[in-house]
């Protein structure tokens, strides 16, 4: 008996073990020792090692030509320092100045042995046209500098510096402050390409695999430093804060620097400065007392940078201006050219659209992908479809689209269907089309290599593949096993791929399909750092170590490019890609890649997508429950109530794990889950209209607290909470079993939550109870939300269903907003084709003004058929109608229409105003 | 018949656009009220929410404002998206919808009354549906009245058949305890026999040692001290010999064990705590495969990770790839995972495992008679034991099923009353003819008594691990009506695609490719009050749970498994057809869904 009873206590104590083991696996999960950090890269070690002021460049010849100023880098001569032989040539240096205070700089070698990499159709078109003529140069001895240095104009307020020796390039505004400058700390190197030296050997060996590295090195590396920045943020993607933390410097503990290199992160983990799936070379810098600043090196190669904490030059000895607090970061690249974009600002939306300019702003998307979307690794067969589908609708849960993984092909041969579990896959979608849904197939970019399957026929006969270093059709490993990459990298691929997604190519499609690119970082499972070899060479000329941060770009624009022409020009597209580079905003969404059903991975969802955000890709969203694991249901739920405002929603899962769709834990769960996805579509008119904004402006749809409160220093390291559009703060609970949750809620006006309508004042921490039911969220005092408070089973239902308005009045009672509508669905909207409209509440008077221009061919039947008043200081009664000229009635209403213990209050009861039309309400 | 229908189908489209255009002018305020709320709405003026929230005028009653947060002023729009909205369906049954259906564009109701703001237009097919629907209704109340009386014959077969087993339970119970007490008295007269045969021998012995003393010492005086100890010494380890092995013939200890928990696990105590100690040392050397092993996506391990600059390139490809799909990365080092894995299993299930044996009734049937079942039961809970996924041994459900009809021929066998009789009149008749204080003892008598010994104590191991597994059986829950009796003992099979799936209630499921089997789960319980069986603990998934599947039943006239599933990774669900559970009630329940629709029929034509 004794006997049993230790035994018993000695499995108990080995599952406890077992137990504990489990918890700590995540954190050992991740394969560190797969991929390079910087010491094992050689550009990085090289560059992190060089000394401030150990440029010996000076810029000569500095003129104006063709509207820009041009100067050659040339070493400088003294006797004592020793020539480095790859610095020998000089360098030609290119600053021009765009609209809107945008500078450019490049440096390329005046004359390689072989062309660097120049990153191709990332910057706009009709970006080229907003160049600003330059017509004179003036120079300038500063600060009692040797040699004269040049100042060109840039915009209003602004001047573009050239400093000759030390070379440096600054904005200033004008005779004054500096802005942004690069070399300041002369840590500028700028590898040039050279014959191979005797002996000399410039393979790179990691983990069993060879680089060649035929053309030797060729990185290139510079110091950017930011002044009046109290902060740096951007350079996605990675999970980690918002504000990018110092990597170097005294007190710094000695960290890898922010690394840019898309790749494929088995099980990353929530807290790191190590990339994943994109890359972004975007820094934007904050600060109360100048605004807001960026920087944007167009760079596709693997990327490497330090924000450098206080007083690490501190031996240095280079004398900045101390006035000004600055932010000191060191970019390295490990090839291509000098190709930067400084972005002046001075506020924050001011920066996004600066950048949005070059870069592109995101693409109106359809309204139902705005909408909610289910996904899982994966649907097994149409049944299971079907099941899936009628379950939302059993449990009144609406959704918009349904998501198919990999396994729905044949064998991971992309366009085709395993006609076992989907025998009839067009019928399937036209089922899911008959009410309003939509479907979408994954589609990656690695083509299995199988004689018989058409694709590989067709790229193989092409040559349409990218090539290893010998020069043979790249092989690697991926789902399907032996793949090949597509170059996609070549136009005439991308436009050969682009009609393979047509009905009549794309066998088992219907035009209510839409495509998920993953894997194209490109993911290959054999390969150096679980991606493509970099001595593989694109379109004959590019070494993939120069184009690949760029690949999935390509290969998400070419898949765009794809369903538009699907659509014959009229059907938005909807790809949502995992890689990520400058520019892919305008391809589609994107979501953060495989994260963790863990409480820090919810947590870290918010930074992240912040990030993304303000590195312009407006639409991101994090897998609702986490993609590996199994969330408890209340770290589901608790996901589902901040997924609601990610701007890509979708629920995702491993194949390992449990169902989990809303319905599967119990009626409360299943209760909280619903409310938080019906929140989303009744918000869609507000989200809707932030997509217009983004689409027209370049400014996210979720925001960092300080992008609309600018100069509130506590917002600055918030990255808990988020802003969707400038109307609605909210904040997730990122702990299990909370109980309350402190909530910064900034500025003067007071902010009112969107479930109780209790309104609390601006400016302060605001400790909350919290409960399982919701999150805290707040409309902002001074705005107006648009809404659809009518419940249906997909977005495309809504079309008709009438409006409320929710007004949150200001201390001054007044208050405004906007409503962009359109078709939801074509490309029309580009013509003029929609309504938006500006509601503006002062004086006692609601007033709907048209926004658009000219006539608009897109009209609405829709009407207003509530308006709700909060912050109102006195009791009206009654509503009159202009120019109708009819009254309506003002009552106590509820705030949220479904919830039953909900708060009243002041509603406009069927005002029935159209909202395509100009009118006014006047209340009294 | 045709122009009449075409008649309807024209009156219908007529009302259809009539009640549109009267709606639009909100006349038909009562529109998605259920017939029993009319009342309700139509009482006064004034109408209360039904959530006590609110009240609101007759005029607000769907009047395309939401007023009452449950809806109940909007049941006829989809002004509330709390609300119901009720189609009459006449001709078909009536249904609810949520109030998120209304003029969605969707044709929701047969009758097309959800939707009348003209933007689609939905004709009424409630007639034709209704028609299937009552067919299809018919047909089920036909499977159910068949199946009520076959589950009313079985249930009556299980009752005899329990009683049956509880009758010779009882009987089994008192044989045990007569025969018990008759195996005492033999052993006892057996002992002394054995005694006195001791006696005689030694007393033999000692005739002819002091015989042969007295030879030898007039031979050779000086000769024999040291033989004779050594003799004595032999012969007392003889004896003690025999002792041992006459008490391991005493067949108490293994029939105790069937009772006492404890004991019963005295063999497997000793394996098990080697196991657990081979868990320990697994735990302490092999640290990271376990970290990865537990975590989802499985984990090679730092160890392995190191490895991979020696993999080919495809190897490397699969373990790569194998992290994200938890898949056998090549078929070589497959086996070796597959070890690997059954470890973990192992850690996890033992407890569990052990405790099962002890509670579910494996452990008598490995006592069965049969000494052929006997082994390959053993085998089964070695395999168990260790977690083998792939059993080469496939079929183990068969003989589970011909175990009852060994447990019948024993019942014939065993429950025979001459049978006791004889044995008693037998050994009355020994005891009472040997005399055990008769010297020399007489062999022809100690023979029998000894083998009538020998045969009485393999009786009564038969009998007692009968009991035990009786006890074992009855002790399981049959259902309310014992009507799940049947199922005891029994296996349902169905083939989908390559496996055949196996389902043996209050034993195990299993699904098998080929020669390998995978536990899908063992017994767990009922759940659900009876609709559903669920399989737990089955064979550890690699990433993921252990397997486990849950059997809807349904009313059916066979019991038939089909529509196996797994929905999620290695949770497996199943349909099986069964009359066990065609309800009385249930049927009347669907008679009356019957008569209802039948009722509403000719109300139909009247209308028209």
């Amino acid at each position: 008996m004794k006997k049993t009873q230790t035994m018993k206590n000695l499995t108990l104590l080995l599952l406890l073990l077992l137990l504990l083991t489990c918890h700590l696996s995540p954190v050992l999960s991740w394969k560190k020792d797969e991929f390079r950090n910087c010491n094992q890269t050689p550009f990085c070690k090289r560059a992190r090692a060089r000394n401030p002021g150990s440029t010996s460049l000076t810029a000569q010849d500095a003129a104006i030509s063709d509207g820009e100023l041009t100067a050659k880098l040339v070493l400088k001569r003294i006797e004592q320092q020793e020539t480095t032989p790859d610095q020998i040539k000089p360098l030609l240096l290119t600053l021009s100045a765009y609209q809107d205070g945008i500078l450019r700089l490049r440096i390329d070698e005046l004359d390689p042995p072989r062309k660097r990499f120049e990153v191709p159709d990332v910057v706009l078109p009709e970006f080229e046209g907003k160049k600003l003529w330059l017509q004179r140069l003036s120079t300038e001895t500063i600060d009692g500098d040797a040699a004269p240095s040049s100042v060109v104009f840039l915009s209003d307020g602004y001047e573009a510096v050239l400093r000759h020796d030390p070379f440096e390039v600054y904005v200033r505004e004008k005779r004054g402050n500096r802005v942004i400058s690069v070399n300041s700390n002369g840590l500028f190197d700028f590898e040039q390409l050279r014959e191979k030296g005797e002996g000399e050997d410039w393979e790179e060996r990691f983990r069993g695999h060879t680089d060649k590295r035929p053309y030797g090195p060729q990185s290139i590396s510079f110091d950017v430093s930011f002044y009046g920045a109290d902060h740096v943020y951007g350079i996605p993607e990675r999970a980690s804060s918002f504000a990018l933390k110092p990597t170097r410097g005294p007190g710094v503990e000695e960290s890898e620097p922010y690394r840019l290199f898309n790749l494929d992160v088995f099980e990353y983990i929530h807290d790191s400065p190590f990339g994943l799936y994109g890359s972004i070379p975007f820094m934007i810098s904050h600060g109360k007392a100048r605004g807001t600043s960026g920087f944007f090196w167009l760079n596709a190669a693997e990327m490497q940078i330090d924000v450098l904490g206080n007083g690490w030059d501190a031996e240095a000895g280079i004398a900045l201006p101390s006035s000004q607090s600055r932010i000191d970061t060191f970019w390295m690249s490990e090839a291509g050219i000098v190709d930067a974009f400084f972005f002046v600002g001075p506020g924050p939306k001011d920066v996004a659209r600066q950048y949005a300019s070059v870069t592109g702003t995101p693409a109106m998307p359809q309204l139902f992908a705005v909408a909610y979307h289910q996904c899982r690794w994966n649907y097994r067969d149409e049944e299971d479809v079907e099941q899936v589908d009628s379950k939302f609708d059993e449990h009144d849960i609406p959704y918009d689209v349904l998501w198919l993984d990999i396994e729905h092909t044949d064998g991971k041969r992309y366009f085709t269907w395993d006609r076992m579990l989907f025998p009839h896959p067009e019928e399937m979608q036209r089922k899911l089309a008959a009410k309003g849904r939509h479907m979408v197939t994954i589609v990656d970019p690695h083509i299995k290599r199988d004689d018989s399957y058409f694709l590989h026929r067709e790229a193989t006969e092409k040559g349409y593949y990218v090539k290893d270093a010998n020069g043979n059709d790249y092989d690697g490993w991926c789902w399907p096993g032996s793949s090949s990459y597509l170059d996609m990298l070549r136009p005439e691929v991308r436009s050969w791929w682009a009609t393979k997604f047509s009905t009549e190519n794309y066998v088992g499609s219907t035009p209510s399909l839409y495509i998920w690119n993953d894997m194209n970082e490109p993911s290959v499972f054999n390969g150096p750092e679980v991606t493509m070899p970099r001595d593989a060479v694109h379109r004959g000329d590019a070494e993939h170590r120069e184009v690949h941060n760029a690949y999935g770009y390509y290969f998400h624009m070419a898949t765009a490019d794809g369903l538009v022409q699907r659509g014959d020009g009229k059907d938005r597209p909807f790809v949502l890609s995992r890689a990520v580079f400058a520019g892919s905003q305008r391809h589609g969404a994107i979501w953060t890649g495989d994260n963790t059903a863990e409480w820090d991975h919810l947590r870290v969802s918010v930074p992240m997508i912040l990030t993304l955000g303000l590195t312009g890709i407006s639409f991101s969203g994090a897998d609702v429950g986490g993609f590996f694991g199994n969330p408890e249901p209340e770290l589901l739920v608790r996901w589902y109530q901040l997924g609601a405002y990610y701007p890509f929603f979708r629920g995702h899962a491993h194949h390992d794990t449990k169902r989990r769709e809303p319905w599967l834990f119990g009626e409360k769960n299943t209760q909280r889950m619903r409310e938080a996805i019906h929140t989303r579509y009744m918000l869609l008119p507000y989200f809707y209209t932030l997509f217009r904004e983004a689409n027209t402006s370049g400014v996210p749809v979720a925001r960092p607290l300080w992008m609309e409160f600018p100069s509130e220093e506590a917002t600055f390291t918030n990255d808990e909470a988020l802003m969707i559009g400038s109307s609605l703060l909210v904040q997730g609970i990122y702990t299990e079993h909370a109980k309350h949750t402190s909530v910064y809620l900034p500025g003067k006006e007071s902010w009112y939550d969107v479930k109780t309508g209790a309104a609390y004042k601006g400016g302060k921490t605001h400790k909350l109870d919290v409960n399982e039911e919701g999150i805290p969220a707040f409309q902002r005092a001074g705005t107006i939300i648009p809404r659809k408070d009518r419940f249906r089973r997909s977005s495309t239902q809504m079309v008709n269903d009438p409006y409320t308005l929710v007004i949150a009045l200001n201390s001054s009672q007044a208050a405004e907003g906007e409503l962009y509508v359109d078709d939801g669905k074509s490309f029309e909207f580009q013509q003029g084709s929609y309504i938006h409209r500006r509601f503006v509440f002062a004086d006692g008077k609601l007033t709907s003004l048209n926004l658009a221009p000219g006539q608009t061919q897109f009209s609405s039947e829709c009407v207003i058929e509530r308006i709700i008043l909060q912050g109102l200081s006195t009791g009206q009664k009654s509503a009159l109608i202009e120019p109708a000229n009819q009254k309506a009635e003002i009552e106590q209403g509820p705030l949220l229409l479904h919830s039953r213990q909900g708060p009243t209050v002041l509603t406009i009861r069927k005002p029935n105003v159209r909202i395509a039309d100009d009118w006014v309400i006047k209340i009294f | 018949m045709k122009h009449k229908m075409s008649f309807i189908a024209t009156v219908l489209c007529v009302l259809c656009l009539l009640s549109q255009s009267i709606l639009r002018s909100a006349a038909n305020q009562f529109l998605g009220i259920a017939p029993e709320d009319e009342k309700y709405y139509k009482s006064s003026e004034v109408i209360k929410c039904k959530d006590g929230s609110k009240k609101f005028s007759r005029a607000q009653l769907n009047d395309d404002f939401c007023d009452c947060s449950d809806g109940t002023d909007e049941p006829g729009t989809s002004a509330c998206p709390g609300g119901k909205f009720y189609c009459r369906n006449v001709g078909h049954a009536p249904l609810q919808l949520f109030s998120s259906r209304v003029n969605d564009g969707i044709c929701d109701c047969c009758d097309g009354s959800d939707e009348y703001d003209g933007k689609v237009s939905c004709p009424n097919t409630c007639w034709e549906a209704g028609k299937v629907a009552r067919d299809k209704l018919k047909k089920k109340i036909a499977t159910y009245q068949e199946g009520v009386a076959i589950r009313k014959q079985e249930v009556e077969q299980a009752k005899v058949a329990m009683a049956k087993d509880e009758a010779e339970l009882s009987k089994l119970q008192s044989d045990q305890k007569t025969l018990k007490r008759l195996v005492e008295q033999l052993r006892e007269r057996k002992e002394q026999i054995e005694k006195a045969e001791e006696r005689e021998r030694l007393q033999k012995e000692k005739e002819e040692q002091e015989k042969k003393e007295a030879e030898e010492k007039a031979k050779q005086e000086n000769s024999g001290g040291e033989d004779q100890e050594k003799t004595k010494a032999e012969e007392e380890a003889k004896k003690e010999k025999s002792e041992d092995v006459e008490d391991g013939s005493a067949e108490d200890k293994p029939i105790e064990s069937q009772h006492d928990d404890n004991v019963g696990n005295l063999d497997d105590s000793h394996s098990y705590q080697e196991a657990v100690k081979q868990k320990k040392e697994s735990v302490a050397t092999s640290e990271p495969d376990f970290d990865g092993g537990s975590k989802v996506p499985h984990d090679e391990g730092d160890d392995a990770s190191e490895n991979t600059e020696s993999l080919s390139k495809e190897e490397l490809g699969r373990l790569v790839a194998s992290r994200w799909t938890g898949e056998d990365t090549t078929k070589e080092s497959g086996e070796v995972d597959v070890t690997k894995d059954s470890d973990h299993e192992d850690h996890e299930e033992l407890p569990k495992e052990t405790h099962d044996e002890q509670s579910d009734g494996y452990a008598s049937e490995t006592d069965d008679d049969n000494q052929k079942y006997d082994d390959e039961d053993h085998e089964d809970e070695a395999d168990d034991d260790f977690g083998v996924e792939d059993h080469s041994d496939s079929g183990s459900s068969y003989k589970y099923e011909s175990d009852t009809d060994s447990d019948l021929s024993d019942v014939t066998t065993l429950s025979n009353p001459s049978w006791l009789e004889k044995i008693q009149n037998t050994v009355r008749n020994i005891l009472h003819v040997v005399n055990i204080f008769q010297t020399p003892v007489n062999q022809s008598e100690a023979a029998s008594v000894r083998k009538e010994y020998d045969e009485s104590s393999a009786k009564l191991s038969k009998i007692e691990s009968r009991i035990s597994s009786l006890t074992q059986k009855l002790k399981h829950d049959f259902g309310p009506d014992k009507e799940f009796y049947s199922f005891y003992g029994r296996c349902f099979e169905s083939k989908q695609n390559k496996y055949v799936y196996k389902v043996c209630p209050y034993k195990q499921a299993s699904q098998e490719e080929g020669h390998s089997t995978t536990r899908l789960g063992s017994w767990d319980k009922f759940e659900d009050s009876y609709k559903v069986m669920i399989f737990a603990n089955g064979d550890k998934c690699w990433n993921g749970p252990d397997r486990s599947l849950k059997v809807r039943l349904r009313c059916g006239l066979k019991n038939e498994v089909a529509d196996v599933d797994e929905p999620s990774r290695c949770e497996y669900v199943a349909l099986l057809s069964t009359p066990a559970i065609c309800l009385e009630e249930k049927l009347q329940e669907l008679q009356h869904k019957l008569d209802l629709m039948n009722k509403e029929q000719p109300h139909a034509h009247d209308e028209l």
